[in-house]
């Protein structure tokens, strides 16, 4: 079994504002891991408490308690740092370097490329991130969508083994959102773990190996995307074609499933599609959020959790 | 070897956003038009027109240093903080040390090339009005660069407890009472401006407040007054002094701060 990237251990924090105002806690206890090379979609509403966590995680606020190991080590030590990706959300740069300066400062801080390969790498990333035109442009010239795509670029300058990516796809179009995904999708497929928190469900659900769901400071899932979806699958529907009509036919098994396709084969007819019929993630997650008495709440908050 | 090489790599970094800030060429425009002054007041007199001019167009390069040291550094660290560039720089394999270290070399590095253009403007200005380019022109210059040195890790210190607007109003402060400090002390001797009391705390007020008429060596090229080496050591050790207590209380602040 490989060393997780990253685990949580009881991650607790507490915010308090003014001298008598009562305490909000952030993060009531929190525990996850990481493993290598997978993708995990970090979800949960407003102020449920990811970004805290980033921002624990990344030593920027000090956690209350707890504890975080890193590559199996305990700590954010450089050498950690080293091998860790970062865009916060809704980033702003330095206006006034090119993005060929800002990635190349962005590499050479993080310290872990030589000068000529950092060079190659700058020139790989921009066209990556469909920004080689742009290069040699100032960043304050950038749209929301470049700055967005540049900033995924520094955070994947240095080869990072880690990605942490806070809401990457918040205010790009369909097309930047595509792209995004994109580079999600490359940068675990090149075995780097990626963990990304997200309010656009159906993208975390196409991308997402993995998921840790927040509610109000506490985690309520931390498992497999599609356990989660699987929990709340509610049967098959088949789908036949006769005479040019189409008809559906819904069974509750995957046995039931089997003997009713002999079935129609047996009666001749077209079979077009069979599929599981499921919730959503956007569903399900609306479901754990808002209704505690549903079953698929109950499924997710106590037979799912690990 | 990599401590040194991260704070030169920020330090560079900050040197190219702030030399690039329109902000910049404001202050630069500002200390020529001072230094450009200095022309027409030392023309009004007939005997010391060079005399007065050097002294505005050191005036000028001060001014202009101080300025930069004050304006640009109460936003050093807060614009990266509302900017959030900094969340990305500290998940860098960096210390906040090290971070607070390279924007001070930076913006070093910009009062240094400020104060190069300025210097020359200047010295050409001087030559014309045919007042001797001596060594002791570098040391004026040496002066204020070492009055430089402090202001700016004072505005740091500063930057990292307060908003901007709050910070150069701090730094200002310390930039005044710098310069008053020794004509204060001078005064609350006079035991009949101020009660024993009053004296005593002002002395220990005067203690813990930068003197930065130290550094003045402005009229020692106008008036061709020698500077012993003695003073210019005691000087900048005590520049270094100051820089060094300020840049360990920023850094203190900082590395104690929650980026909420």
């Amino acid at each position: 079994m490989s060393t997780p990237v990253l685990e949580i251990i009881d991650l607790k924090k507490t915010y308090k504002r003014g001298f008598r105002a009562k305490p909000v806690y952030a993060l009531k206890g929190v525990s996850f891991k990481i493993e290598p090379g997978v993708i995990t979609g970090f979800l949960g509403a407003n102020g449920a408490g990811k970004t805290t966590t980033i921002k624990c995680l990344l030593e920027l606020s000090l956690a209350d308690s707890g504890r975080i190991l890193y590559f199996g080590k305990e700590g954010l030590s450089n050498e950690a740092k080293s091998k860790i990706g970062f865009l916060p959300e809704r980033p702003y740069f330095y206006d006034y370097l090119t993005g060929r300066e800002f990635l190349r400062f962005y590499g050479k801080i993080s310290n872990r490329l030589k000068s000529q390969e950092l060079e190659q790498r700058v020139n790989d990333l921009l066209k990556r991130v469909g920004l080689a035109h742009a290069g040699d442009r100032q960043l304050r010239s950038y749209s929301k969508g470049m700055l967005q795509r540049v900033g995924i670029a520094q955070a994947l300058i240095h080869r990072p083994e880690f990605i942490i990516l806070d809401e990457p796809q918040t205010g790009l179009d369909p097309d930047g959102r595509f792209e995004v995904r994109e580079i999600i999708r490359e940068t675990a497929s090149e075995g780097t773990a990626v963990f990304f928190s997200s309010h656009l469900l159906p993208d975390a659900e196409q991308l997402c190996d993995d998921l840790v769901i927040y509610k109000q400071g506490e985690m309520i899932y931390n498992g497999s995307t599609q356990k989660l979806l699987g929990q709340a699958e509610s049967g098959f529907r088949i789908t036949t074609s006769e005479n040019g009509k189409l008809h559906e036919h819904d069974v509750k098994t995957a046995a039931e499933l089997q003997q009713k396709i002999d079935a129609l084969r047996a009666q001749r007819l077209e079979i077009r599609e069979v599929r599981p019929l499921r919730l959503s993630l956007e569903e399900i997650f609306i479901k754990m959020g808002f209704d505690a008495k549903s079953p698929i709440a109950a499924i997710d908050t106590e037979g799912a959790r690990r | 070897m990599n401590y040194l090489k991260s704070i030169c790599v920020i330090g560079v970094n900050t040197y190219r956003e702030v030399i690039r800030d329109r902000i910049l060429y404001g202050i630069v425009v500002f200390a020529l038009l001072l230094i450009g002054l200095s022309v027409v007041l030392g023309g009004l007199s007939f005997a010391e027109q060079a005399k007065i001019s050097a002294d505005f167009g050191f005036a000028g390069i001060q001014i202009g240093a101080s300025i930069l040291a004050i304006f640009v550094g109460s936003t050093l660290v807060a614009k990266e903080i509302d900017k959030q560039t900094i969340l990305t720089l500290l998940a860098r394999p960096i210390t906040r040390t090290q971070f607070i270290l390279g924007k001070f070399v930076g913006l070093i590095l910009v009062i240094l090339t400020v104060m190069a253009g300025l210097a020359a403007v200047l010295a050409g200005l001087l030559l014309f009005l045919q007042l001797p380019i001596t060594g002791l022109f570098a040391v004026a210059l040496y002066g204020v660069i070492l009055e430089a040195l402090v202001l700016v890790s004072c505005t740091l210190m500063f930057g990292v407890i307060s908003r901007p607007i709050m910070t150069v109003i701090f730094a200002s402060s310390i930039f005044l009472l710098g310069h008053w400090v020794s004509s204060l002390e001078g005064l609350m001797k006079m035991k009949s401006i101020a009660s024993e009391p009053t004296f005593q705390i002002g002395v220990k007020v005067a203690k813990i407040i930068p003197n930065l008429e130290r550094f003045n060596w402005r009229s020692a090229p106008i008036y061709n007054i020698d500077v012993p080496f003695q003073d210019l050591a005691y000087a900048t050790v005590y520049a270094i002094g100051w820089m060094i207590v300020f840049l360990a209380l920023t850094s203190f602040i900082f590395r104690r701060r929650d980026f909420v």
